[in-house]
């Protein structure tokens, strides 16, 4: 049978699975537009900013594990999308692009929205495809999920302009059934000799520390990770990107580490003899000054990617290939090697751990104090939403302090459902990702914490949420001022307070959403606190935004002392270690 | 690495993006594939004439430097194999920096 460009490229993304599309139409897409209307299988989701497009697919992709599917028109569509592919791409998210370009013999000429959408996303994307011909559309998406999904992931762009989607000019269309690139071979499976090395160095140590960061969620390894730690009994460290990964309520479980990380996590890195790396990079909020860091730790690197190993700090031991895979090697190994492993060996270090976490650990306990006297704290705020959610729901952020706040004080004991723009930070994330996360499961708690600032900056994908209800619950952690900047402020600027409030131009959140058909809860009492996000929780088919008013004097501790080692951290306004 | 549009663009951009200095650069089809045919025994592939292109870029760094240069034009999706006089990097097959 022959069909059309339009019809050629829908039917791929139809064969690769993809029940979602996040997009928005223009000229450059219409042909496109035209086949999606014509077709069952796939729900196309009108977002109504294309950045909304890009984090929604992101969160579907983060959720499930899944590529996301975005489509966008030329110019100011593909622009639009930038800054959700490079949040994808700063935390290798799989995710597939799709833009219209104009027709190709305008190519070049300056015609109306054109941009050069390749040129543009160069830097920001794993691979990019231009289309050049209708009968390579189908290997051109097969090559695109290929590359999205394997080694280490990441958002794959496919420009095609508009005359190769032309619904007159028909072609044969046949799937390829599998796909190989000779210059595209990512590692799967380790070394023989590297597992050696670093089982005879995992035996070895006296104060190890496992540091799991978002690429052990990517290769699935989570359950792989827990074997490790029933064998071995060593203390875990996530990093932002790799909470859950880990059970956040294990007794080994140290918290996060880095900038914001605890005070036992740290410690621990900073003393330890081994660092086992799982698909974690190193950046700079977690090693501080690399010169400082971990000065007596052997270093045992594993991931996907070469370029990561060595890159900031060097690795004594590198494992390369698919984490889960890595580690099913290396749990046989030490399984074949039983008598060595010495748990008795590690109750000085485990001991030290728990000194540390009894000295400057976090306090769990904030939501206790119902006194209305006193402001409520943005902590207690995310502890009363972990209790009322059972610790069990999907939880989406922003970026800022209120992003901190949720990542210390939720406890996450799987991996999948902390979703958060770790490596580009990027305001506005929260909700459309949560819009994500929830057509993907739309039987599970979808929450997202926010904050006032980085929920202006995606709030019209309120409206989306009617179209398709979807009743996320949005908890709007509201300190009336971009808390996270004016901490530094605080910190490094004499509070010089430079552009950082907006008091009485917030908008009234409740009457805001209830606009949109959704309900709205307004907070400012420690009293009310429980009741409300309970109510909130309650309202199972409707999206709930609650407004929480909280001290806008808090500051997130622990924090790093900028270029310092691990161990140099502030504990509270003033107080160091 | 293939002779694909785009391909190079994207070595020369990755220069930049990551803050290397580029000396000198050449670029050129290959039509002799005697020196290469490591390349196409260890990947098992044949090239056809027309295919490929080398690239020649001048850099001056230090080796860790290098070594990350490598590591991160390797990557490259159309790159094929990366070479400087120490070390090659071969798609899939290279897990260690000297295999040759
Ligand atoms: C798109 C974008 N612009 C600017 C920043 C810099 N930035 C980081 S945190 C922050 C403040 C966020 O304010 P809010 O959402 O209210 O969170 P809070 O820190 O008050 O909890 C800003 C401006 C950013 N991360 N992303
Ligand atoms: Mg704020």
């Amino acid at each position: 049978m022959k069909i059309a460009g339009n019809d050629i490229l829908i039917q791929s993304l139809i064969n690769e699975g993809v029940e979602y599309i996040f997009g928005y139409p223009g000229g450059a897409a219409l042909h496109i537009y035209d086949a999606i209307f014509n077709q069952k299988e796939m729900q196309h989701i009108l977002v109504r900013h294309e950045q909304g497009a890009t984090h929604a697919a992101d969160g579907y992709a983060r959720a499930t594990g899944k590529p996301g599917v975005v489509l966008v028109t030329s110019g100011p569509g593909a622009t639009n999308a930038i800054t959700g592919i490079a949040t994808a791409f700063m935390d290798s998210i799989p995710m597939i692009v799709i833009s219209g370009q104009v027709q190709s013999h305008l190519i070049g000429t300056d015609a109306f929205q054109e941009t050069d959408m390749i040129g543009v996303s160069r830097p920001i994307v794993k691979h990019s495809f231009t289309v050049d011909k209708q009968e390579n559309i189908a290997q051109i998406v097969a090559e695109a999920f290929h590359i999205a999904t394997s080694g280490r992931q990441g958002p794959v762009l496919i420009d095609i302009p508009k005359d190769l989607t032309n619904p007159d000019d028909l072609f044969d269309f046949e799937y390829p059934k599998s796909v190989h690139i000779r210059s595209y071979n990512p590692p799967v499976r380790p070394e023989n000799h590297q597992v050696s090395r670093a089982v005879d160095a995992m035996i070895a140590s006296e104060r190890p520390v496992i540091y799991a960061g978002g690429g052990t969620i990517s290769s699935n390894a989570s359950e792989e990770l827990r074997e490790l730690n029933k064998i071995l009994d060593f203390p875990v460290t996530n990093t932002l990107m790799g909470l859950g990964v880990f059970p956040g309520t294990d007794k080994r479980f140290l918290g996060m580490l880095g900038m914001h990380g605890t005070y036992q996590a740290n410690m621990a890195m900073h003393n330890a003899d081994l660092i086992i790396a799982l698909g974690a990079r190193f950046d700079d909020r977690i090693t501080n000054a690399p010169d400082k860091f971990a000065p007596r730790a052997k270093v045992i690197h594993f991931d996907v990617d070469h370029s990561s190993v060595s890159k900031i700090i060097e690795a004594d031991i590198a494992v390369f290939g698919q984490i889960k895979d890595s580690l099913q090697v290396i749990n046989n190994h030490l399984k074949t090697r039983k008598e060595e492993i010495d748990h008795e060996k590690l109750i000085p270090w485990h001991e030290q751990i728990n000194e540390w976490r009894n000295k400057h650990g976090l306090n769990h306990d904030l939501y206790k104090n119902e006194d209305d006297d006193s402001p409520i704290l943005p902590q207690a705020a995310v502890q009363h939403i972990y209790q009322e959610s059972k610790g069990k729901a999907f939880v989406t952020s922003d970026v800022g302090q209120h992003q901190m706040f949720a990542a210390q004080y939720y406890h996450f004991d799987e991996p999948r459902k902390w979703i958060n723009s770790g490596g580009l930070g990027t305001m506005g994330f929260g909700l459309p990702s949560a819009m994500g996360v929830k057509l993907a499961y739309p039987d599970e708690e979808v929450i997202c914490i926010t904050g006032e600032g980085s929920i202006q900056m995606c709030i019209q994908e309120l409206s989306t949420c009617s179209q398709y209800k979807l009743p996320v619950k949005i908890f709007n952690i509201n300190n009336m001022a971009l808390g996270m900047v004016k901490q530094w402020q605080d910190m490094n600027y004499d509070g010089r307070h430079s552009s950082i409030s907006y008091e009485d131009s917030l908008p009234d959140f409740v009457g805001l959403v209830e606009s949109y058909g959704h309900v709205g809860i307004k907070i400012t009492k420690n009293s009310e606190l429980k009741d409300g996000i309970a109510k909130a929780l309650s309202l199972k088919d409707k999206l709930v935004f609650v407004d929480i008013y909280v001290d806008p004097e808090e500051h997130v501790y622990p924090m790093q002392v900028a270029n310092g080692s691990l161990k140099d951290l502030w504990l509270g306004k003033g107080e160091k270690t | 690495m293939e002779n694909k549009p785009g391909a190079l663009a994207r070595v020369v951009g990755l220069f930049h993006q990551r803050g290397y200095n580029i000396d000198s650069l050449h670029v050129d089809p290959i039509e002799d594939f005697e020196p290469f045919r490591f390349i196409e025994d260890e990947l098992g592939i044949k090239f056809q004439v027309g295919e490929v292109s080398r690239l020649t870029i001048r850099t001056t760094v230090g080796d860790r430097l290098m070594r990350q240069i490598l590591r991160q034009i390797n990557k490259l999706i159309e790159v094929i194999a990366v070479s400087d006089e120490e070390s090659t990097y071969l798609k899939g097959i290279l897990r260690n920096e000297n295999l040759l």
